[in-house]
């Protein structure tokens, strides 16, 4: 059996799926892209690797161009990799995230999806 | 704080912090294990040495560490910020608790409590693995490379941290206890290396990925300057074992220029270490 070991370890390796160096977005709510009929109360960003929330910043930019988000990003409980950040959304239109993540690999990443509400 | 300059100053900062942690440890390994029928007083010294490099770099990395987290444009940001990084952060808990558990480490070596204070050492070591992209993931591939960082780390610090105490032994004792202590730290040296060479291996599939990489990368050039040093190493390390162990006693001058090369390299491939994991690794995927 023991033949087998290097084997089976680079069969595991092997299997072992692609990963993501720092932290980058694996989904939000609402999706990136995404239309939703109604606004909501707030985002969830759902990352590849766990947060250090306070260093963390999003921005949700309206069609007028005034920001709508009305508090720091919040910690999820029990999910270290995903953050909630409330908005006040009053107006349909295409709404601009920006966000800046910081993995608790100390490693900064940062990018952008926008979403639509339609109603 | 996000140019190339800044990214090797922290990294060299981090890769001095560890090297004074593996130093620590690997100073109370060697004196609970291979020189436990030696009290030999300067392991001490190089001990408390070895605590001083490791919380000033560490103090250096700290700073640079969070005026980064902070994008800071100010000393008054960096101040601001410290409390946050203190207490809010993985960084900051696990680079406070590294720090204490040393200086308890060290004080308890100095009581001659040697095998606990290993131990602590040896936690304050492995803790580094918690600040790496394994320690960032949840999924299978993070927990393969927290494991293989931990091996990884351990088998560095039992080898390179050792060296500075071997050396001192080799010094110090009478000519069939160097002879002995050359011969039995040999097979230790040669399972640290299997270990090092392995966990490596394993880091290379999943953080890099394809051999090109290793020249047009910044992660990749980095590792590869990494693995020459790895290699200049194991050859002065065989030439030890082969060659000037066997010498001794004549060869004992030869055998201490040797260690102190290989105390210069190795804090050399640990400062690439540190300055590796400021840049991001080619093998894996970025969805953005």
């Amino acid at each position: 059996m023991k033949s087998f070991a290097p084997l089976a370890c680079i069969l595991a390796l092997a299997s072992v799926t692609p990963a993501f160096a720092h932290a980058f977005l694996k989904h939000a709510t609402p999706g990136v892209g995404s239309v939703v009929a109604a606004p909501p109360a707030s985002l969830l960003l759902a990352y590849t690797e766990n947060l250090e929330v306070p260093f963390c910043t999003v921005t949700v930019t309206g069609p007028a161009g005034a920001q709508v988000q009305t508090a720091r990003p919040r910690p999820v409980p029990g999910e270290p990799a995903e953050i909630a950040v409330p908005v006040h959304i009053t107006a349909p239109g295409t709404y601009k995230v920006s966000w800046h993540a910081l993995s608790v690999d100390t490693h900064k990443t940062q990018g952008t999806f926008s979403f639509t509400v339609s109603q | 704080m996000d140019s190339l300059a800044w990214m090797l100053l922290r990294g060299a900062f981090r890769g001095a912090s560890v090297a004074g942690a593996f130093c620590g440890f690997g100073t109370m390994f060697l004196a609970a294990t291979l020189l436990r029928r030696h009290d030999l007083r300067g392991l001490r010294a190089i001990a408390w040495v070895s605590l001083s490099l490791a919380l000033g770099a560490g103090l250096g990395w700290f700073l640079l560490q969070t005026a980064d987290f902070a994008s800071a444009q100010s000393l008054s940001d960096v101040i601001g910020a410290i409390p946050i990084v203190a207490q809010d952060t993985r960084f900051g808990n696990l680079l406070l608790a590294r720090s204490a558990a040393l200086i308890l480490a060290t004080m308890l070596f100095q009581a001659k409590l040697v095998r606990p204070a290993m131990l602590i050492a040896a936690g304050a070591v492995i803790a580094e693995s918690w600040l790496g992209h394994g320690g960032a993931m949840a999924d299978v591939t993070g927990h393969i490379l927290l494991a293989v960082s931990i091996a990884h780390l351990f088998a560095g610090a039992a080898w390179l941290g050792a060296l500075p105490a071997l050396r001192l032994a080799i010094k110090t004792l009478p000519e069939p206890d160097a002879r002995r202590l050359g011969q039995d730290f040999s097979p230790l040296g040669i399972a640290c290396v299997v270990t090092l060479l392995a966990t490596a291996t394993i880091q290379y599939i999943l953080l890099i990925g394809r051999p090109a990489a290793l020249f047009t990368t910044a992660y990749g050039l980095t590792a590869s300057a990494k693995i020459l040093l790895l290699i200049g190493l194991i050859t002065l390390a065989a030439r030890n074992r082969q060659v000037l162990v066997p010498g001794l006693p004549a060869a004992r001058s030869a055998l201490l220029r040797s260690i102190d090369v290989e105390i210069m390299v190795g804090l050399a491939v640990l400062i690439a270490a540190g300055v590796i994991l400021q840049f991001e690794p080619p093998g894996m995927v970025m969805v953005q």
